[in-house]
Formats: structure tokens, C-alpha cells, sequence
């Protein structure tokens, strides 16, 4: 009956898509999936190409979680998710290996990591067990393009500032003298750790104006 | 009995999604797999082709050639045949890898057909830093090997990187990496002159 009464609500689905984008960001709010967010950064192509592969991998997996979220025991349900994962995650690597050879070099380990990314094993286990399928797909949307649009916002910056050029077109005047930092991880963590803070003041400023 | 009964009734789920997956990502792979290795194929084609402008066709030569690396380690490499439009050899190119700052460097190093000269290298795959370690990639340091001896090379800190000889100059903030890249060169050169001096395709080469 709770999973009918939510598949009723329209408003829920517009919720849950949005809660992924801002209120849940995972990058910025939950602090999920570090490892790409830190890795991945330093230009927007591979860090649109993590994006891309982590929306794939998310979707799949909470497609098939919520469909065998009833046949679930619970003391398998971990490795059900990991073996889900691990399964989306290989075909996503092989894609890239086949028809994005570049980007596939660039990634590297990264795009084979994603098998351990908490986002995935978090949707998987907080919403697609627990829910029916279209809720699953909307949360799967809302997150994973949450993720690919914080990873796209840390690597514009830190492209900019470390070339000059963002998607490789050259913005910023030919005296720039770029900031090397910023394509080590030491650039990675700074401009998180601003994006964050960021977040935060906005996030404080918005639940003050709600109040009053 | 009662014992497989509870095993299967706790998880048949697992060994069945164990066995659909499992199918599912042997077809994907069955599907794209000639994609990956033509892709492998045409990189490597493109590198080696690049390093010998000249060349019409690569030939696999020699294979799985053993290189003894440090700790007595052993890595295979295959040897290609770079012939011209004639069908003459004009050059040799393999790939070599070895360890960098960050990661595995791996190479594709070519020399000339009478094996005196090197014709350079190009990276196939790095992870070293990026704006330091990675200017091994750069025409600055590469243009160094370029017509350099094929022997021993020697890092030097400082020197005139337009000198053609055996010394190469280290990248400013990436000794590490540029170091590196000579110890792959002095690792394989020797021996892959010696394999392909026994099999007598040196002094066919111009």
C-alpha cells in the first residue's frame, strides 16, 4: 500500500529528481564518490565521461535492484548489489574501451572503480530496495546527474585555471600564466573544499530566507 | 538433503543473477571485443608510424621476446618490421615499459633498420604528473632521442638538448620521469639488438 500511495504522488517524483541536484547533492552534500570527484577533475571531457558512465551504471543497477527488491534476503543483499554493479560497471568499460579509446586511457582505473563508488551501492540500497521501478529510475536520474554536473563544475574551473581553455577552447587571454597546482590533486581538493563551502553558505542562506 | 534444500532456498537468487550477468557481459564482450583489439591495433599502428614516417607496413618480427628487467623481473615484447613502399626494412619498433614517478610508463620505441640509430619514441601509456611528469610526452624531451645512438643513453642535468648524442638532458622539475624513460631505453635496447642480430635481420636492413 506505502509503495501504491507513493507511486501516486506526483509530486514525489519531482522531489526525488530534484533532491539529487541540490538538496542531496552527492558530491557536494552527501560527500559520496570522492574518488572520481578528486581523480577525474582535472578537464570536462573524462569528467563528463565518469558522469556519463556512473548515470548508466546507476540507472541499470537500480532498474534490476528494484525489480528483485522482493526476493532480497538480507544478508545477501550487499553482494547482490555488488554483483549488479560490477556487471554494469564491465559493460560501461568495455563501451569506452570499444567506441571512446581516448577517453577509456584517460579514465584509466577510474571507469573499473566505479564498481566501489558509494553513490551507486548507497541508491541501491536507501532507495531502489525499498521502492517500485519508476521512482528507482527517477532517483537513479536525479543523482547521477547531480554527480555528472558537480564533477563538470569542479573540472571547468580547475581546466581554466591549469590551460586557460575549458573543453579545450582556449577563454582566457594568451598572457594567462596557467596554474599547474591546479591540474594536481592538490587543485582538486581546494577547489572542492570552496565548491563545498559554497554549497554550505548558499544551502544556510536558503533554509534561513524558508524560515522567515 | 536439508542442508542443500536451505542452501538453494537461501541462494538460488545469487547463483541464478550470478549466471545471467555472467552471459550478459560474455556477449557484450563477444560483441565489442574485435572493436577493442582493432583499436589496441590501430593506436600502436599510428605511434609506430608516426616514429617511421616512411614506413608502408609493420610486421611482426620477433615475439614475446624476453627483456630481463630490474629484480631480475622478465617482460615480453614483440618486435615489428618497419618496411617501405618497396618492401625494404627501414626500421624496428617495439614496445617497452618499465616504472615511472606515478605509474607504469609504456613506450613504443623505434630504431633504424641497421639498428644505429634511434628514430625516437612515443608514449602509449603514462600517468605521470601532470605539467611536470608528463612533458615526457613534449617534442622538448622526445626531439632528445631522435637520431640519438641506439646504445646506452645517459641522463644529464644540464646540456644542450639539440646535441644528438647519448646524453639526454632531464626535464626541469620531472628527473624522476625523464629518468625513467632512459632506464626503459637502456633496459631493452641491448637485447633487442642482440635478437634481432640473431636472427640476422640487422644487416638486411638499409
Amino acid at each position: 500500500m506505502a509503495a501504491e500511495s507513493k507511486a501516486l504522488n506526483p509530486g514525489l517524483y519531482k522531489q526525488t529528481l530534484l533532491a539529487g541536484l541540490w538538496r542531496e547533492n552527492p558530491v557536494f552534500r552527501l560527500l559520496l564518490g570522492m574518488c572520481p570527484t578528486l581523480a577525474v577533475t582535472a578537464a570536462v571531457k573524462p569528467a563528463l565521461t565518469m558522469g556519463l558512465s556512473v548515470i548508466f551504471v546507476l540507472i541499470c543497477s537500480n532498474i534490476v535492484v528494484s525489480l528483485m527488491r522482493n526476493l532480497l534476503k538480507p544478508h545477501l543483499r550487499i553482494l547482490m548489489f555488488t554483483l549488479t554493479i560490477a556487471t554494469f560497471v564491465t559493460i560501461a568499460d568495455l563501451f569506452l574501451k570499444a567506441f571512446q579509446p581516448v577517453m577509456s586511457e584517460t579514465l584509466g582505473p577510474y571507469v573499473p572503480l566505479i564498481i566501489v563508488n558509494c553513490i551507486i551501492i548507497c541508491r541501491a540500497e536507501a532507495c531502489a530496495s525499498k521502492n517500485g521501478l519508476v521512482l528507482s529510475i527517477i532517483d537513479a536520474l536525479g543523482m547521477g546527474v547531480g554527480f555528472t554536473f558537480a564533477l563538470c563544475v569542479l573540472a571547468g574551473i580547475r581546466e581554466i585555471l591549469s590551460t586557460g581553455a575549458i573543453w579545450e577552447i582556449k577563454v582566457l587571454p594568451a598572457g594567462f600564466v596557467p596554474w599547474a597546482a591546479m591540474s594536481m590533486p592538490v587543485g582538486a581538493f581546494i577547489t572542492l573544499g570552496l565548491l563545498i563551502g559554497l554549497v554550505n553558505k548558499i544551502s544556510k542562506k536558503q533554509a534561513k530566507s524558508s524560515c522567515h | 538433503m536439508l542442508k542443500i534444500k536451505h542452501f538453494i532456498q537461501q541462494s538460488w537468487l545469487l547463483i541464478v543473477s550470478s549466471f545471467c550477468f555472467g552471459l550478459l557481459i560474455a556477449v557484450t564482450n563477444a560483441a565489442w571485443s574485435p572493436r577493442i583489439e582493432q583499436n589496441q591495433k590501430d593506436k600502436l599502428n599510428n605511434l609506430m608510424k608516426t616514429l617511421i614516417a616512411d614506413a608502408n607496413d609493420f610486421k611482426m618480427v620477433l615475439e614475446a621476446v624476453q627483456i630481463p628487467g630490474r629484480k631480475g623481473r622478465i617482460t615480453k615484447t614483440d618486435i615489428y618490421e618497419a618496411d617501405d613502399a618497396e618492401g625494404r626494412s627501414i626500421g624496428f619498433a617495439f614496445i617497452a615499459s618499465g616504472p615511472g614517478f606515478a605509474d607504469k610508463i609504456k613506450l613504443v620505441i623505434a630504431v633504424d633498420g641497421k639498428c644505429e640509430k634511434f628514430f625516437g619514441f612515443d608514449v602509449l601509456s603514462s600517468n605521470e604528473t601532470p605539467g611536470f611528469g608528463s612533458k615526457i610526452k613534449e617534442d622538448y624531451y622526445r626531439n632528445q632521442f631522435k637520431g640519438a645512438p641506439a646504445g646506452k643513453l645517459e641522463l644529464v642535468r644540464v646540456g644542450k638538448t639539440e646535441k644528438l648524442d647519448s646524453k639526454i638532458v632531464a626535464i626541469s622539475g620531472a628527473t624522476v620521469s625523464s629518468e625513467a624513460v632512459v632506464k626503459i631505453f637502456n633496459m631493452y635496447i641491448d637485447k633487442v639488438k642482440e635478437k634481432l642480430k640473431a636472427k640476422g635481420l640487422i644487416n638486411n636492413g638499409r
